[in-house]
């Protein structure tokens, strides 16, 4: 863990002066066209180069969001305020996360008045998370927070979980202070051997025990510049993060319904009129009777959306597009190769856009050796995760995952 | 008592003439259906038609186009579902409108609606081949001084811009033929001043320099196209050599080769206005501009101009903040002016120009016939790109323009629209006050009393009302 | 999925035509691709003639690659009116009939043909799309769509491939919609349902092009409003990595969500070693709550 001292560069004035007008030289011509686009593709693509990470992730994630809502919310130096601003993003945030780890869990935990509330329970439901955020945007905000008391909560609710599971916690923390009952130290050390990870996003400014909490669980610690930082630090916690030595593996029991009951099943009610089912998920609320859904192999219990866990029985029900959501990580496209252009293709083998002058880079992919444009190049690496020239020619488009 | 309908209409006292600018729909509506029918003929006139017709219109006939007999009204409200009833209803009136479908009934008596036969023949031969070329241009050798689309923009522009130049009336540029001047007055968009008969611009004429070029051109050649019979042209065949060059391709050259004499006229009216180039009179080909490619895309609805667009050519230049200021990146003096119409000058650069949206500035275009709607349209339609892109933290804008701006916009004009015109007749003179409440209430209840005073025992009732509430005081008045 | 029901100024095509000699309909009569090819240009061209700002792009999906058929790269033909139809579709005829005789003629003589590798012709469409996207002017509203019209049948191996573009797609709003010449396409089905397109599995070849203009014309926004045909109930059952075969209850690891319909000791694929003593229990929620 690097201490504060080690970092040479730890602020912006103990950095050496930047020319930053120096890097900026005329070609042949007097023009910096060429350059300008040069450093344009530059900024884009440092944001890719840092994704690729290891390939070992924790794919099924329980994260526990804790949304500030003390007094120190109200300031307005994001806008409109600093809680209706991470509202906001916040539900940008859960409908990303759930694209990303689509069978992951999630928790939103308010921090008031000194006390640590749950909002929504550990659940892999979206609809309801969005709806419980949206809830709370006329919530009162009053009093401090309490840091130690949202870390104790965080062990309470993430300690029983099973192994194989990875728990984290997220903290969106913008008042400079904390008010707690006893040692937060002790919490700390707890969380440290129960292997939960803690992340904090501060909206204010750096506060000490915010960085060690981060540092001594393994978590990431930011402090937001602006809106657009703050949406950018959000969403890089939608990626799982690189799995944990403490964690077990386990083979997992799932199951997948079939949208229809099956109809070899020689069921004595079969034959007869179809029979009322009641959604498991809308039971409380009393609604969903009759019409389509997915029923539990297991025990048959009736549910309108994938993925969930029966009530019933317990069982993860999932359909096979939630776990090939998480293939792209585990079978990354290799990184193209960056060479110059010297005329050796006309045109992007993805998109059919002509090379010019401004293009000083381009890529090739090291199987398949077809040519690509930066901007492909990009849309490859962070979405598509299929090389076309690989996936179109016979001999390459099966990528068997790697020995090593 | 005594009634007396002191109040009368003008529903505006400034009535600001609008500036009606019909799209091709509205245009051939109002057309007789013998002229559409000879339309038809033309495969590029099919083709244009179609891509006007309402969305759901052109999927009836797309699905109509290879079925020979006529199909059975019910079945094609069939085709669209239930909640959709009313789009389909329109759809089907606009076909019907425009003649492009007839009714037609079906053995067994059932309505049925069937394509005009040349409608259909004709599409198909634009969409899948067979009939004549549309012009003669196979045969044509390349051209030797070719020019490129760079050039044509810039070409467009300037004869265009030559075209405006002349309206507002600036020295700096040679005149235009009479002919244009002839359809500059008939369209009402300039007028002979009574001195010394000279052109001046009109209160259109303002209006119509805030349009976007497709919608100027459109509408110009409207106007032409009326003028075109007085001089032996025939309308139908000008519309479609009109599509025609909408419909071809920039930056090519098409011969003149087997048009008649009034269509090189028409050609020799439209060089001038930039809608092709030619290099000489009698060069045997001629490259059609941007504006000419255009007109088939005037249907836009007030979004940012898109079609004048392409190297050379301006896009948006106008930044409009929330500070009221607006910054023009333009060079062209005719830019300046019209802004200059709703804004006060503040700066100048060679090429920058600043301005600030002041009450004063907008009264005075107000005054002068201008809506907010039509100086928000022109902001909004010259918008530079970056106020396109503009996004705060994730949060998209719904507006481009500033809201405040809009709103206050807004706000100056309804200043000057502080009153609302009603007939109405007046009721006064009650010999006592419970008469006065009787017939208050009872108007009150009818839902028809616009204005009432206790103290002064007046009140005042629409005038469409007048003869139901006067029978009511009759009846009243003998009981009581 | 696109459920923006505002209508758009403009929308991108992009056609994959599968042109595999080894699809049953063209060995058993070879003329049919000719009718077919003819029934997918008229549709393109149809598509084009719905407004003057859309767009258009065609890929061939051959056995040895895929390559754009239309537009062509670098400078367009040129091509000269010959009768009454419009340039444009003349151009878009001629462009997609001289490229598919030069992507036929380049495959390789001494390779048996394949399956046809559709999911790379996706990637394909995909990054012409975002590229159509990037440089469309600022506040044009466009919507995109992406049409296979194949005979060919689908095969697990490309199942990672189909999956990453299929949630590309979604992600990106674009439609995938699938017209089957020939058998049914369970993995290509999925794909038109996770992106909200549609399927259809055309019962004749004879009128192709009526299936293509009724079905698939429309877009997004307006399919709504007309009566087509409904998605159907889709599969999702995963295929196990062992033997590939459909479970409906089987074991996924818990470090890199392979399937297994056994339990085994160590994963296959990330080699983690699981911790013995069987699958983990599972704990109803409730009694998790308590703890």
């Amino acid at each position: 863990m690097a201490d504060d001292e080690q970092d040479p560069k730890e602020y912006r004035w103990e950095t050496g002066y930047e020319k930053t007008w120096e890097a900026i030289k005329e070609d042949e011509d007097g023009l910096v066209e060429g350059l300008v686009a040069q450093f344009a593709q530059k900024a884009a693509r440092k944001t890719i180069a840092q994704k690729r990470g290891p390939v070992r992730l924790g794919m099924m994630r329980h994260l526990l969001v804790a949304v500030d809502c003390s007094e120190a919310m109200n300031s307005q130096d994001l806008k409109p305020s600093r809680f209706i601003c991470t509202l906001k993003l916040l539900e940008k945030f859960v409908e990303e996360f759930f694209d990303q780890n689509p069978l992951s869990q999630l928790s939103i935990i308010a921090m008031k008045n000194k006390r640590a509330e749950k909002i929504t329970e550990l659940s892999g439901n979206v609809r309801k998370h969005i709806k419980s955020v949206q809830g709370l945007t006329n919530m009162a905000l009053t009093g401090e927070p309490s840091l130690q008391n949202t870390l104790e909560l965080a062990g309470r609710v993430l300690r029983p979980l099973p192994g194989h599971a990875s728990r984290e916690l997220l903290v969106l923390f913008a008042s400079l202070t904390s008010c707690d009952p006893g040692d937060i130290n002790t919490s700390i050390q707890a969380l440290k051997t129960d292997g939960i990870r803690c992340s904090v996003i501060g909206l204010a400014a750096e506060v000490r025990i915010c960085k060690k909490l981060c540092q001594d669980t393994g978590g990431e610690y930011n402090v937001v510049l602006d809106d657009v930082h703050y949406r950018s630090l959000l969403l890089e916690h939608t990626s799982p993060p690189p799995r944990a030595r403490s964690l077990d593996a386990g083979l997992v029991k799932m199951g997948f319904p079939h949208s229809a009951p099956p109809t070899t099943q020689s069921d004595a009610s079969a034959n007869a009129d179809p029979p009322i089912t009641v959604c498991m998920c809308h039971l409380e609320e009393g609604e969903g009777v009759g019409g389509e859904g997915h029923f539990c192999p297991q025990c048959r219990s009736k549910y309108c959306s994938l993925p969930a866990q029966c009530r019933t029985c317990g069982l993860t029900l999932a359909s096979a597009p939630h776990l090939a959501r998480s293939y792209h990580h585990l079978f990354p496209v290799e990184p193209y190769e960056e060479i110059p252009n010297d005329g050796q293709a006309q045109y992007c083998f993805g998109c059919l856009r002509s090379f010019t002058d401004l293009d000083k880079q381009i890529y090739q992919c090291k199987r398949c050796h077809s040519h690509y444009c930066w901007e492909c190049e990009g849309v490859v690496g962070t979405t598509l995760h299929v090389c076309p020239g690989c996936a179109s020619r016979p001999h390459l488009y099966q990528r068997l995952p790697d020995a090593s | 008592m005594s009634e007396s309908s002191s109040k009368s209409k003008s529903l505006n006292l400034n009535p600001a003439p609008t500036l009606q600018c019909k799209d091709l729909h509205e245009y051939l509506k109002s057309r007789s259906p013998q002229f559409l029918e000879t339309l038809y003929n033309y495969p590029t006139i099919c083709l244009a038609v179609y891509r006007e017709l309402p969305e759901l219109a052109r999927h009836f006939v797309i699905r109509l186009l290879f079925v020979e007999q006529p199909v059975p009204q019910a079945v094609v409200t069939s085709w669209v579902s239930q909640t959709y009833a009313r789009e389909q209803s329109k759809a089907c009136e606009a076909l019907s409108e425009l003649s492009v479908w007839q009714e037609a009934p079906i053995p067994g008596g059932m309505p049925g609606w069937m394509l005009s036969q040349s409608f259909k023949k004709n599409l198909k031969v634009a969409l899948l081949g067979g009939g004549r070329a549309w012009s003669m241009s196979m045969s044509l050798e390349p051209d030797g001084r070719a020019r490129d689309v760079s050039f044509l923009d810039a070409y467009a522009l300037e004869r265009w811009e030559c075209v405006l130049h002349y309206m507002v009336g600036s020295a700096q540029t040679e005149g235009i033929s009479a002919d244009a001047v002839r359809i500059l007055l008939h369209a009402g968009l300039m007028t002979r001043d009574a001195e010394d008969g000279s052109a001046v611009i009109t209160r259109a004429g303002f209006q119509f320099l805030l349009l976007s070029t497709a919608k100027q051109v459109w509408l110009f050649l409207q106007h032409y196209l009326q003028t075109a019979e007085r001089r032996s042209l025939s309308a139908a065949e000008c519309l479609a050599f009109l599509y025609q060059l909408s419909f071809s391709t920039l930056g090519k050259d098409y011969s003149t080769e087997g048009m008649s004499n009034n269509m090189l006229v028409f050609l020799q009216h439209l060089r001038e206005f930039g809608l092709v180039y030619q290099r000489k009179r009698k060069a045997g080909r001629f490259y059609p501009t941007r504006l000419a490619l255009n007109i088939a895309n005037v249907r836009g609805d007030g979004g940012p101009e898109f079609s004048l667009q392409g190297a050379g050519a301006p896009s948006g230049y106008i930044i409009v903040e929330t500070n009221y200021r607006v910054y023009a990146y333009t060079q062209t003096t005719l830019q300046v002016a019209l802004l200059g119409l709703f804004t006060e000058l503040v700066y100048r650069f060679p090429n920058l120009v600043v301005g600030v949206v002041t009450r004063e500035s907008v009264r005075q275009a107000l005054r002068g016939g201008i809506t907010a709607d039509q100086i928000l349209h022109y902001l909004h339609q010259h918008a530079h790109p970056q106020m396109l892109k503009s996004e705060t933290g994730g949060i998209r804008s719904t507006s481009l323009l500033p809201p405040t701006v809009v709103d206050q916009i807004r706000l100056w004009e309804d200043e000057r629209n502080r009153f609302t015109y009603t007939e109405g007749v007046v009721y006064n003179q009650f010999l006592s006050q419970a008469d006065f409440v009787v017939l208050r209430d009872y108007a009150k209840q009818q839902g028809v009393l616009t204005w009432q005073s206790e103290r002064a025992r007046t009140m005042v009732v629409t005038r469409a009302s007048h003869d139901d509430v006067k029978k009511f005081w009759k009846r009243y008045s003998k009981t009581s | 999925m696109a459920d923006d029901e505002q209508p758009s100024d403009s929308s991108l095509l992009v056609i994959i035509v599968d042109t595999n000699p080894n699809q049953r309909y063209i060995t058993e009569d070879p003329k049919v691709l000719t009718g077919c090819l003819d029934a997918v240009i008229a549709f393109a061209n149809s598509h084009l003639m719905q407004k003057s700002r859309n767009q258009l792009a065609v890929i061939g999906c051959h056995f040895h690659k895929s390559e754009y058929l239309y537009p062509s790269p670098g400078k367009p033909l040129d091509v000269r009116q010959i009768d009454g139809q419009y340039e444009l579709f003349t151009l878009v005829e001629k462009t997609i009939k001289m490229r598919l005789v030069n992507l036929v003629k380049s495959q390789p003589l001494d390779e048996k043909p394949g399956e046809s590798l559709l999911a790379g012709a996706l990637a394909m469409a995909l990054c012409f799309i975002a590229r159509m996207r990037r440089e469309a002017t600022p506040g044009l509203k466009t919507s995109s769509r992406i049409l296979i019209v194949t005979g060919s049948s689908d095969t697990a191996a490309q199942y990672i491939n189909y999956m990453n573009v299929f949630f590309t797609a979604q992600k990106q709003q674009v439609l995938i919609d699938v017209c089957s010449l020939d058998k049914h396409l369970s993995l290509l089905q999925q794909g038109c349902d996770i992106t909200g397109g549609l399927y259809l599995k055309v019962p004749s070849l004879e009128g192709l092009l009526q299936y293509l203009l009724w079905v698939f014309l429309p877009e997004a926004s307006e399919r709504t409003k007309l009566v087509l045909p409904g998605r159907g109930r889709v599969d999702y059952r995963a295929a196990c990595f062992c033997h590939r075969e459909l479970l409906t209850i089987g074991y996924v690891c818990s470090v890199c969500l392979s399937v297994f319909c056994k339990f085994s000791p160590i994963c296959t694929t990330c080699h983690t070693v699981f911790k013995i003593g069987g699958p983990l229990p599972i704990k109803p929620k409730k009694k998790r709550m308590k703890v």
